[in-house]
Formats: structure tokens, C-alpha cells, sequence
């Protein structure tokens, strides 16, 4: 098997296509929400699968977070699947920022649909980056109140090769907080993605 | 061969329902899954409003998917399991569902068209009725497994697994608010003769009667279960020690007052049972003491009932 390690410059190369996603996404939600919403990516981190469950139990000690997945295609082989973990008490104030208050949604609903907003926005930004384009699985939630949520990451991770770990810090006016988006990618997407990030890096 | 002559059988045959918005919602087109189960005529309703055809949809929550969905450019979905439906549809499985209308995942896309660029919004709609029946009858099944494993099978009444569960929520719920508790434990008196004289079939009769007896005498938040073969305890929450005593009293004697019919015989039974309240013990040294208890109810005499006196006041009465 060929070992899945990226270049320093396809690593950079990587991180600042998010940057521009990221740019994009929030830029894209302040002017839907029409609030200033700021989407900050301070680092990206390629993660062994098999540390993700103990490095999140770590973030999250509370063991109360929600886990929604989310599956994404794309062409030239590039698939994967998104992670967000929230903290259920930030659960509130994201539905509030999004509109969610006023409604009968459940708070399944609402944790979906804002999985899917935030990481849908920010992916179709990344594909654009990548000259690519994705097409997305429904939302579902894999982890929520009543379950451990680090065995259901162990065993959603231990089905891909590698984890883009993208920390993403909300800004609001008066409120921030943070959350967590994985990309979990498998290990024939990963040369794919290299092959891509090297044909952006030939472009400069 | 022309792909584009097909797409409209496609359309037709897809057992899927197919609409597409224009950028005011508009209705564009809808296929034949949805014409005909929403009984409409495509030419009637094209260039009507989505929500004026579809009056009940829900309104406020579709609205601003469809917003996020031409805003930002990005699918919205939803989930049957999260909201059932969201058109008004009759399903293939009428009979055997409780759910009048078909179940639905249903997916939101921006379309934009390959001639003038203008953009529309495509929902898809996807029968999920059968993983809704599914589910609904795992979710019965669920729920009739924990019935069943909680109760005796023999008496009906609760079994000990899970009556000692509740004892021990109990006993925690009494120690948070300060509340008094009582515990009885009961034996059938001289079982094992009764067994040999009416065999064992007259046995679990008796058995089966005196926990139906015993059932009607208790309030609906005292706790019945069978403790072990012909023994039997009671959880009496918000009962202190002289009200656990007037209860179990009135079993014993009601109890011994009447006899089980069996096989045209009359069964004479009587009980002995044992009484002891919660004051700060663990689970185990509660049973223990309710335990002593019945141990003294038997001694001395049978079909009667003793309270656990501690040793502090054993010793006083001795002096």
C-alpha cells in the first residue's frame, strides 16, 4: 500500500484551497443570514484515523457532542465523507443564528440541516478550488444525546484512510464559539487528491 | 440515438417523485409519480405557485429550505425519521401501515438550465413508507421485549431482576428527598407441603392466585414482584413503617380469609411476612433486614406478620 503522506507544499497547497473555501462559505452565509458571520480555519491537520476517537474524547470530555456525517462524491475519483462535531450546548445558538427558533423543527432536524448548510457551502467552495464538482448523501446524525459518541467515531473512522481535520471557528458579533469539521477521505481518493493539489501547485 | 427523447419516459417510469421549481417557486414541472398521486394534471397547475397547489405543505420550514437551497447554491434533504412527510401523498401499502401518508425522504437541489443559465430548484422525493412500517414494527417488538422481560411468566407480576432495579431507584429517590420507604417480603406458608399434596401444577395455581389478590389490595405506585420460588416482595414508596404494617396485615388476612379453587378442591393458604423500613441501609442490608423479619413471622407461628426491629432496640427490650 502506498503510504498516504503529503508534501509540505501539498500540504500548504491544501490548507490555503480551504482558506479560499472557507472565505467563500462564510462570505456566502453572512450575505444569506445577512449577519456578519466569519468562518476562521486557523489550521488544518492530516490525522491517523485510528487517533481521531481518543484526540476528540480529549476535546469534547463532556462526552456530550453530536456527530453528523455527511457523504460527498465528486469526479475523478474524490469522495469522502464530513464529520461535524458540535457541542450540544452550542446547538441553541447555531439555530438561532440560522432562523431555527421560530419553528417546530426538532433538534435532529436542526442539527442535520445546519451540517448540511455549513459543510455543503464550504464543499462546494473546496470542489470549485479542485475544478470539481460534488454531489452529497442526506445528512444523518450518528452520534446525538443518548450515545457515546467516540465509539461511533471509532468505528465511522476505522473505514477510511485519512482524516483532514479543519477546526472552525464561528464568529459572530457578539458571540464565538467553535466546532469541528472532519474530512475523512479513503486511500484512493488521497492520490487522487495529491494528483489534484500537484496540478493546482503546476498552475502558480 | 437522442438521450435528451428519453429523459422524459425516464420521468415517467421513475419511481421517485420529480419536481422543479423556477426561481419564484413556481411549478415547472412535476412528473407522473407525483401527478398521480397527488391526483394534478401537469398543464393545470405548471406556472402555479408550489404553495398554492399544495396548500398544506409546511410552509414556514420548506420556505427556507428552498431559500438556502437558490441562495447558496447547496442541496437541502430532509428525513422521514426526522419529519415524517412533507407532501400530503397516499402510499402502495394502505392496509398495513398506521400512517395515512406515505413516509419520505426528500432531497432539494439547484438546478440551473443549460439554455438561458436562469435557475430552478429540483425536490425529490423518495418513498421511504417501507423503512417507516419496518421501523414502527421493530419499535412495537422493542417495546414488547422490555415488557416481557421484566415480568414473571408464571404470576404476571414484576420479576426479580427488575424488581430489585427498581428498589434500588427507589431507595435513591427516597434518600434525595428525604422521603420514608418500606419493603415487605412475603413467603407462602408450608409451600412445599401444599406442592406435594396438590402437585405442581396446584402449586403454581396458588401461586398465580395469591399475586392476582395480592395485585388489587396495592396502590398503583407500590411495586409487586416475585422474589424466588414462592416468595414475594413489595416496594412501598411515601410509606413509613406503622402504614407498610397496616398493608401487609391487611394481605395476610385477606390472604388467609379465602382459598384457591383448584381442580374443584379448595386450597387453604396463608402467608408470613416480614416488614422493614428504609432508614439510610443499602439495598442489601434492607432486603436483610426485611428478610430477619419474615425469618420471625415464620418462627413464630406463620400467618402473621413481624416488623425488622433493629438490634439497638432488641437490647432495650431485653433490658
Amino acid at each position: 500500500m502506498t503510504t498516504l503522506y503529503f508534501t509540505e507544499e501539498q500540504r500548504d497547497c491544501l490548507q490555503e484551497l480551504v482558506n479560499v473555501a472557507m472565505g467563500q462559505a462564510s462570505d456566502k452565509l453572512a450575505r444569506y443570514l445577512d449577519t456578519l458571520v466569519h468562518l476562521q480555519v486557523p489550521a488544518i491537520a492530516l490525522v491517523e484515523t485510528e487517533q481521531l476517537p481518543e484526540h476528540f474524547a480529549r476535546r469534547y470530555p463532556q462526552h456530550n457532542a453530536s456527530l453528523i456525517s455527511l457523504g460527498f462524491f465528486g469526479d475523478q475519483g474524490l469522495r469522502g465523507e464530513t464529520i461535524m462535531l458540535y457541542q450540544l450546548e452550542n446547538v441553541g445558538v447555531i439555530a438561532q443564528l440560522l432562523g431555527y427558533d421560530d419553528d417546530d423543527s426538532s433538534e435532529a432536524e436542526m442539527l442535520t440541516d445546519i451540517s448540511s448548510v455549513l459543510t455543503t457551502t464550504f464543499l462546494n467552495g473546496l470542489a470549485e478550488q479542485l475544478e470539481n464538482s460534488f454531489s452529497y448523501a442526506a445528512p444523518r446524525i450518528l452520534s446525538s444525546r443518548d450515545q457515546h459518541f467516540v465509539q461511533k467515531l471509532a468505528d465511522t473512522a476505522s473505514q477510511w484512510q485519512l482524516a483532514l481535520q479543519v477546526d472552525i471557528r464561528y464568529q459572530l458579533i457578539d458571540y464565538s464559539f467553535n466546532c469541528d469539521m472532519m474530512l475523512l477521505v479513503p486511500g484512493e481518493a488521497v492520490l487522487q487528491l495529491r494528483q489534484m493539489l500537484n496540478k493546482v501547485l503546476a498552475g502558480f | 440515438m437522442q438521450i435528451a427523447g428519453l429523459l422524459q419516459p425516464l420521468l415517467a417510469q421513475l419511481n421517485s417523485g420529480v419536481l422543479v421549481l423556477d426561481a419564484e417557486y413556481r411549478l415547472v414541472f412535476i412528473n407522473q409519480f407525483i401527478a398521480r398521486r397527488a391526483n394534478l394534471v401537469l398543464a393545470e397547475v405548471q406556472g402555479q405557485l408550489l404553495f398554492d397547489v399544495f396548500t398544506d405543505l409546511p410552509r414556514a420550514w420548506l420556505q427556507r429550505k428552498l431559500d438556502s437551497v437558490q441562495e447558496l447554491q447547496i442541496p437541502a434533504f430532509s428525513n422521514w425519521e426526522q419529519r415524517q412527510y412533507i407532501f400530503k401523498l397516499p402510499h402502495l401499502r394502505p392496509l398495513s401501515t398506521g400512517s395515512q401518508y406515505m413516509a419520505q425522504n426528500c432531497s432539494i437541489m439547484p438546478l440551473s438550465s443549460a439554455d438561458n443559465n436562469a435557475g430552478y430548484i429540483c425536490i425529490l422525493i423518495e418513498d421511504a413508507t417501507d423503512a417507516f412500517v419496518y421501523q414502527q414494527q421493530l419499535h412495537n417488538s422493542m417495546q414488547q421485549l422490555e415488557q416481557a422481560n421484566r415480568i414473571d411468566g408464571l404470576t404476571g407480576i414484576f420479576n426479580r431482576r427488575y424488581w430489585q432495579q427498581q428498589l434500588q431507584l427507589e431507595l435513591q429517590r427516597a434518600t434525595r428527598y428525604q422521603h420514608p420507604l418500606s419493603l415487605l417480603l412475603f413467603d407462602l406458608d408450608k409451600f412445599k407441603q401444599l406442592n406435594d399434596t396438590y402437585g405442581h401444577q396446584g402449586g403454581d395455581a396458588v401461586l398465580m392466585s395469591v399475586s392476582q389478590q395480592i395485585a388489587t389490595l396495592l396502590r398503583d405506585t407500590d411495586i409487586f414482584g416475585r422474589y424466588g420460588g414462592e416468595e414475594f416482595g413489595v416496594i412501598l414508596p411515601e410509606t413509613a413503617l406503622s402504614g407498610a404494617m397496616m398493608v401487609a396485615n391487611r394481605v395476610c388476612q385477606a390472604i388467609a380469609s379465602q382459598t384457591v379453587s383448584y381442580n374443584q378442591q379448595h386450597i387453604a393458604v396463608t402467608l408470613s411476612i416480614g416488614v422493614a423500613s428504609f432508614t439510610g441501609q443499602s439495598v442489601d442490608e434492607l432486603i436483610q433486614q426485611t428478610d430477619i423479619a419474615l425469618y420471625n413471622a415464620k418462627r413464630q407461628g406463620r400467618n402473621c406478620v413481624r416488623a425488622y426491629a433493629s438490634e439497638q432496640n432488641y437490647l432495650k427490650k431485653v433490658n
